[in-house]
């Protein structure tokens, strides 16, 4: 019926990452997010900026994952971040509250410029 | 005079994981011929997704399907519109505790955003639901921002 939530992941030093999407962030979506996300944080990343930029459609249940995320890596003193939303994914995620608790930037550029990896 | 062009659409879906997809998906692509705007036809999408999750998720509804009807309005230059309703079979709900949900970090409540974004995307929306009588709801987006 969808494509198949795919993930991969760029490393940044030490402590940090990009992970990318492409595909519908549905439940199962966001639990392969989270997957990966939960294995970088036991290598010890500690910023993370996930790129959205082949992502078109989010779910709420698959942003109630994201939102888990977040939760676990403030937890671990990190930070995580978003970038190249759609307009409506990035509204939706003000709707639920997630921009409150992440960074959100425009392009990827900026999002590196402002992260300390 | 305006000529006033109207279709039609309805779809009987399963209760099956994803099927908001394709309600989605025939939304737009009725939105496309009728040219409604990128952001209002993805917005249109996203509210329609979390519709259909909804039922699938909450009705309990006894023959397991989502009933969805479209109807696009297109009047010569005006501005285009959509008429969605998503129906169920199901148990209903409580409008004003749904509304009442607020999801933060922290809280238990994760799940249960889905009125609040039907309603942040879309520009009317009316619910219609009884116990063991149904849910209905009847959406409406136009192709323009105003």
């Amino acid at each position: 019926m969808t494509d198949e939530l795919r993930v991969s992941v760029e490393r940044r030093g030490d402590s940090g990452a990009i992970v990318y999407t492409k595909g519908y962030i549905n439940n199962v979506g966001g639990e392969e997010i989270a997957n990966r996300a939960y294995e970088l944080m036991d290598q010890g990343v500690r910023t993370l900026l996930l790129n959205l930029r082949e992502t078109k459609i989010v779910n709420s249940i698959g942003i109630s994952i994201l939102i888990e995320i977040i939760e676990k890596m403030m937890d671990k003193g990190g930070r995580i971040a978003f970038c190249c939303l759609t307009p409506v994914i990035h509204k939706t995620f003000q709707i639920m509250g997630l921009a409150n608790y992440a960074s959100i930037f425009t392009a990827e550029e900026d999002a590196v410029k402002e992260l300390t990896f | 005079m305006t000529a006033t062009a109207e279709r039609q659409i309805e779809l009987t879906l399963p209760m099956v994981a994803d099927i908001e997809i394709a309600a989605a998906r025939t939304a737009g692509n009725l939105a496309r011929e009728l040219g409604m705007e990128s952001e209002s036809i993805d917005e249109m999408a996203h509210a329609i997704i979390e519709a259909c999750i909804n039922a699938r998720e909450h009705s309990g509804s006894a023959d397991k399907r989502i009933y969805v009807r479209f109807v696009g309005t297109s009047a010569g230059e005006g501005n285009p519109r959509i008429d969605v309703w998503i129906s169920d079979r199901g148990r209903g709900f409580n409008v004003d505790e749904a509304r009442s949900r607020r999801s933060k970090l922290g809280a238990v409540h994760k799940r249960g955003w889905g009125l609040q974004i039907i309603e942040a995307h879309m520009d009317e929306v009316d619910i219609s639901t009884a116990p063991d009588g149904g849910t209905t709801l009847h959406m409406v987006k136009y192709g323009k921002k105003s």
